[in-house]
């Protein structure tokens, strides 16, 4: 994907679809287990499941919405060089409604969140690198702040 | 499986401990010797006496332990490295203890020494991606917990900062400690954020240190100190569905755990020991950041989930209350070598069973409890009895 030239590059591949056309939306990509109906995101790599101990995990595209389990504005920045995205950000954890909590960052209004609040995944920017291309990341947002 | 609590009595024989704080000019080595060195002092033992060292370090690299014991003298006897994140010592003194205990050896050392390297320490916990999307900053792992718990139990940001101000009050009257001042409520509430709600004064500060224990046999012992017994050394590493931000772990919300990590390694302590929360006279419970101690405390079983921050302002774990927490002032005081941190649990409740903690000693204590956990997860559980 380009804009003027310059790349709009996923943070991490693999971790939600690519949409192919403007009336699909993304989706995070776990996997669930067909023994014991364990599910985890991101997806494995392995069959084995972790819970049961069986081959039998199968990639699965999870739910949109969700609910806040817990969130923190983190205003230190992260130790080691990896993270390149703006400080202060928010941090946390949402609940899908098929049973797997998801590790994310929130965007849109901080002040905003709550424990319990709805929210709906977005793919946006993390931060651009020097030649303007675009680093984009999985985040989730207020339902409520959707336009 | 044999039950410990069956095999041979092991006996605390001699602790030693050094200043925690940062050396800028000496080496894990250097301090960690002089621990050693201070325990068999302390033990009234000599050199040749030690038939095995458990060495606990987390930075220190390959033979950690070697390089400290060839500061004193190499003996032919086996040394080996415990690498256990925050439990490495915990983990070195069980190692320790169950050789004394199987009658394998009489007499064992266990060392825990490091130091921290300085400037950002960047966790192996987590994944490539996850470090991209910034997930590692301990504060803000810990922050995640904290909301829940306070959400669930009402407890409120000035509960967290006080139990930083009860450690630091406590840790004035350490002088091993790294940081000897009190402060005040209000300086914890408006020391810098780190992560929502979570402040500078609720993190624990980095310190290098050593601390040293020799553990042997009845037979064995020399000193003429109170003689403390391990009663219980358990260590548990990590359990299915339980959630551990700071070790990359997220609950898992169809198989949730029937009990957490420290509970489990609680109840199997209790369970060896032969005793339950209400027998313990001292805790060192693990705060390396002020919220933890107040779940430590419930998940330990000496009060019910909720109640922890209203005892704490009943002074109930105070020095003088009648379950002293952190009576060296804690990690929050000590500060955190890691690979020493349990070490130092251990060390303040021998004293304080011994009748040896001066100032901050709490009357009448003769059994003690130390809990450490750990990324890893590691969660290790000590009783001593006199
Ligand atoms: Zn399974």
């Amino acid at each position: 994907m380009t804009k003027e030239g310059k790349m709009i590059i996923p943070l991490t591949e693999g971790l939600y679809t690519l949409p192919s056309s403007p009336y699909e939306k993304p989706q995070l990509i776990g996997s669930k287990c067909i023994n014991c109906e364990e599910l985890f995101f991101p997806k494995k790599e392995k069959r084995l499941c972790i819970h049961c101990q069986q081959m039998t995990l199968e990639e699965v595209k999870l739910s949109r919405q969700g609910k806040i389990a817990s969130f923190t504005i983190v205003l230190q920045p992260p130790a080691g060089g990896f993270y390149h995205g703006p400080v202060p950000y928010a941090y946390g954890y949402v609940d899908l409604p098929e049973g797997v909590r998801v590790e994310t960052q929130f965007t849109g209004d901080f002040n905003a969140l709550e424990i319990g609040g709805d929210v709906e995944l977005v793919i946006e920017k993390l931060y651009e690198d020097a030649e303007g291309n675009e680093f984009v990341t999985y985040k989730f947002k207020l339902l409520k702040e959707q336009e | 499986m044999r039950p410990l609590n069956e095999m041979r009595e092991v006996v605390i024989g001699g602790v030693g401990i050094t200043k925690w704080g940062f050396y800028e000019n000496a080496e894990w080595y250097d301090f960690g010797s002089e621990a050693i060195l201070a325990a068999l002092k302390n033990a009234e033992m000599e050199w040749k006496d030690i038939q095995a060292a458990f060495c606990g370090s987390v930075y220190q690299g390959t033979g950690s332990g070697h390089q400290a014991i060839k500061e004193i003298g190499l003996t032919g006897i086996p040394i080996v490295n415990v690498e256990n994140a925050c439990s490495s010592c915990a983990s070195a003194f069980r190692l320790a203890y169950q050789m004394v205990a199987a009658e394998i050896y009489d007499i064992v050392l266990a060392v825990g020494m490091e130091k921290m390297p300085r400037g950002p320490i960047p966790s192996t916990a987590f994944r490539p991606w996850e470090l991209k999307l910034g997930f590692n900053v301990q504060p803000a792992n810990y922050a995640n917990i904290a909301v829940q718990y306070m959400k669930k139990t009402g407890a409120t940001i000035e509960d967290f900062s006080m139990v930083t101000v009860k450690n630091r009050r406590h840790g004035a009257l350490n002088p091993n400690a790294r940081f000897q001042k009190p402060v005040t409520l209000e300086e914890v509430m408006n020391s810098r954020l780190v992560a929502t709600p979570l402040r500078l004064l609720h993190c624990c500060p980095l310190a290098d240190g050593a601390a040293a224990f020799i553990l042997c046999s009845k037979n064995k012992l020399k000193s003429k100190y109170k003689v403390i017994t391990v009663a219980a050394s358990t260590l548990t590493s990590g359990i299915y569905g339980e959630g551990y931000p700071p070790a990359d772990l997220i609950p898992s919300l169809k198989y949730p755990p029937a009990m957490s990590l420290t509970e489990l390694s609680a109840k199997q302590a209790y369970e060896v020991a032969g005793c339950g929360p209400a027998d313990i006279n001292v805790v060192q419970a693990y705060d390396t950041m002020a919220p933890a101690e107040l779940w430590d405390l419930e998940e330990l079983g000496f009060c019910k989930p909720g109640e922890a921050p209203h005892l704490l302002r009943e002074g109930v774990f105070d020095l003088n209350g009648k379950i002293p927490v952190n009576t060296d002032g804690g990690l929050m005081s000590r500060g955190h070598p890691l690979g020493a941190t349990a070490g130092g649990q251990i060390y303040e409740i021998v004293l304080q069973l011994r009748g040896q903690a001066g100032p901050r000693q709490v009357k009448d204590a003769k059994v003690g409890l130390a809990h450490a956990m750990g990324a890893g997860p590691n969660s290790a559980v000590t009783i001593l009895k006199c």
